[in-house]
C-alpha cells in the first residue's frame, strides 16, 4: 500500500516543491490550501502523515492542528509543521499540541524527505511504475 | 509533550539553525521601551554591517558615504530614535532568510549591496506586500523586475523560465519569498516580546512604488542580488504599536 500524504499550504509553490520532492517515492500526495480544507481532506482521506503550514488564510495551522488533536479519529496522524516562523512562544505552543517534527522554510528537498522517512516508511517507486498526479483535496 | 519543554531542546530536536546574535539582541534592548541608547550604539558599533546600515538610514539624501552629514551611531540614533533601530534589527533576519532561499532552493548567491548600486526598476515590476500588526506594525515590501521574478519562480520550481507562462504562479513563488522572509522575521520580534500577526501576501504588478513614511517609526530599503536578478525589500515599522 502506498503512503498516504496530506499537504496543507496556501501556497501552490509549497505544494508543487512538496510533491517534486515526493515523485521518487511510492505514495499518494492529497493537498488542501487551508486549515479548513485540510480538515475535511484529513477526515476522507485519513492520511498516513500531514505536512502542515502555519500562516494560511481562511483557518491557519495552529487551529488545524489543534482540532485535529481534539478529533478521536484524527489525533493519531503524525503532523510535520513546514513554516518560516520557529518563534520561541510559537514553537512551544506547537510542540505542546502534539507535532512530532518541525521544518522551516526554506528546506531542502532531502531534508523534508529525512524528516518523512523518519515518521512512515518512505519506499522509492519501481523504474517503470507512472508518475501519480497530486489528488485535489476538495 | 511534557509541560516543561524548553525552547533549546526543541531547537535541537527539530534542528533549527542559531539566529542571528546581534539581530536579536537589537530587538530585545528596542523591545524594552526604555534601554539606554548607549547600550543600543555598543551592539550597532560591534556589527559593521549594521552600522553601515543605520547611516544609510540617517543620510537618505546622501549618495555616498562622504556626504554623510551624520557619521557616528549615536548622532543617527538621536536623530533617528527607535523607529530606526528597529527596521534594521528586521533587516537582517530578512536579508538572512532571503539569502538562505536563494542558496537552498536556487543555488544562487544572494549578496547585499547598497540600494543606489542596484538597478532601478522601470515600469511594470512585481510587487509584493506582506502588513503585520499588534505590538509592532508595518509592511515589507519586495520588488523586483518581471524577469526576475520568472527567473526566481522557475528556479524553485525547477522548470526554465521560458516554460513558465502562468503569471500566477510567479505570483505565488513571489508570494511565498515573501512568506519565508517575513515568518523568519516575525520569529525574531516574537522573541523579543513584540509580538505580531501576518496578514497573508499580496502580489501584483506596480509601476509607481513609493515607500509610505511612517510617523514615529523607521523606513529601510534593503538590495539584494544575484547575477542579473535584482531584488529591493522595503520594511517600514512602528513600534509599541500599543
Amino acid at each position: 500500500m502506498p503512503i498516504k500524504i496530506l499537504s496543507v499550504d496556501d501556497s501552490r509553490t509549497i505544494r508543487l516543491i512538496v510533491g517534486r520532492s515526493l515523485r521518487p517515492y511510492d505514495c499518494i500526495l492529497c493537498e488542501a490550501a487551508n486549515g479548513e480544507e485540510g480538515l475535511v481532506a484529513a477526515a476522507r482521506e485519513k492520511p498516513d502523515i500531514i505536512l502542515l503550514d502555519v500562516t494560511m488564510p481562511v483557518m491557519d495551522g495552529v487551529t488545524m492542528l489543534t482540532k485535529l488533536k481534539e478529533d478521536p479519529a484524527l489525533k493519531s496522524i503524525p503532523v510535520i509543521m513546514l513554516t518560516a516562523e520557529s518563534g520561541r512562544d510559537n514553537v512551544i505552543h506547537i510542540a505542546r499540541l502534539g507535532v512530532r517534527d518541525y521544518l522551516v522554510k526554506p528546506f531542502k528537498e532531502e531534508q523534508l524527505i529525512d524528516k518523512v522517512g523518519r515518521i512512515v516508511q518512505l519506499k522509492k517507486k519501481e523504474v517503470s511504475a507512472p508518475v501519480a498526479a497530486p489528488v485535489p483535496a476538495v | 509533550m511534557q509541560e516543561g519543554v524548553n525552547y533549546q531542546e526543541l531547537s535541537r530536536r527539530y534542528g533549527f539553525a542559531p539566529k542571528p546574535e546581534s539581530a536579536s539582541r537589537l530587538t530585545q534592548l528596542v523591545s524594552r521601551q526604555d534601554s539606554d541608547l548607549d547600550e543600543i550604539a555598543k551592539v550597532i558599533n560591534k556589527d559593521p554591517v549594521l552600522r553601515k546600515r543605520l547611516l544609510r538610514v540617517a543620510n537618505p539624501d546622501a549618495e555616498n558615504e562622504i556626504e554623510y552629514a551624520v557619521e557616528t551611531v549615536e548622532d543617527a540614533l538621536m536623530r533617528n530614535g527607535m523607529g530606526c533601530v528597529l527596521v534594521l534589527a528586521m533587516g537582517t533576519p530578512l536579508a538572512l532568510a532571503l539569502t538562505k532561499t536563494f542558496q537552498t532552493m536556487l543555488s544562487l548567491k544572494l549578496e547585499m549591496i547598497d540600494p543606489s548600486e542596484a538597478e532601478c526598476l522601470q515600469g511594470d515590476h512585481l510587487l509584493g506586500t506582506i502588513h503585520f500588526s499588534d505590538k509592532v506594525e508595518g509592511e515589507v515590501y519586495l520588488r523586483m523586475n518581471i524577469a526576475s521574478a520568472r527567473a526566481i519562480a522557475a528556479g524553485i520550481l525547477g522548470m526554465s523560465p521560458e516554460e513558465l507562462t502562468d503569471t500566477n504562479e510567479i505570483k505565488d513563488a513571489a508570494g511565498e519569498l515573501l512568506n519565508i522572509m517575513t515568518g523568519n522575521f516575525k520569529s525574531n520580534l516574537c522573541d523579543a516580546g513584540l509580538d505580531c500577526r501576518l496578514q497573508p501576501p499580496e502580489v501584483k504588478l506596480s509601476n509607481n512604488f513609493h515607500t509610505p513614511s511612517v510617523a514615529g517609526g523607521g523606513v529601510e530599503r534593503i538590495a539584494l542580488r544575484a547575477g542579473k536578478i535584482h531584488l529591493f525589500v522595503d520594511v517600514t515599522a512602528n513600534p509599541w504599536n500599543d
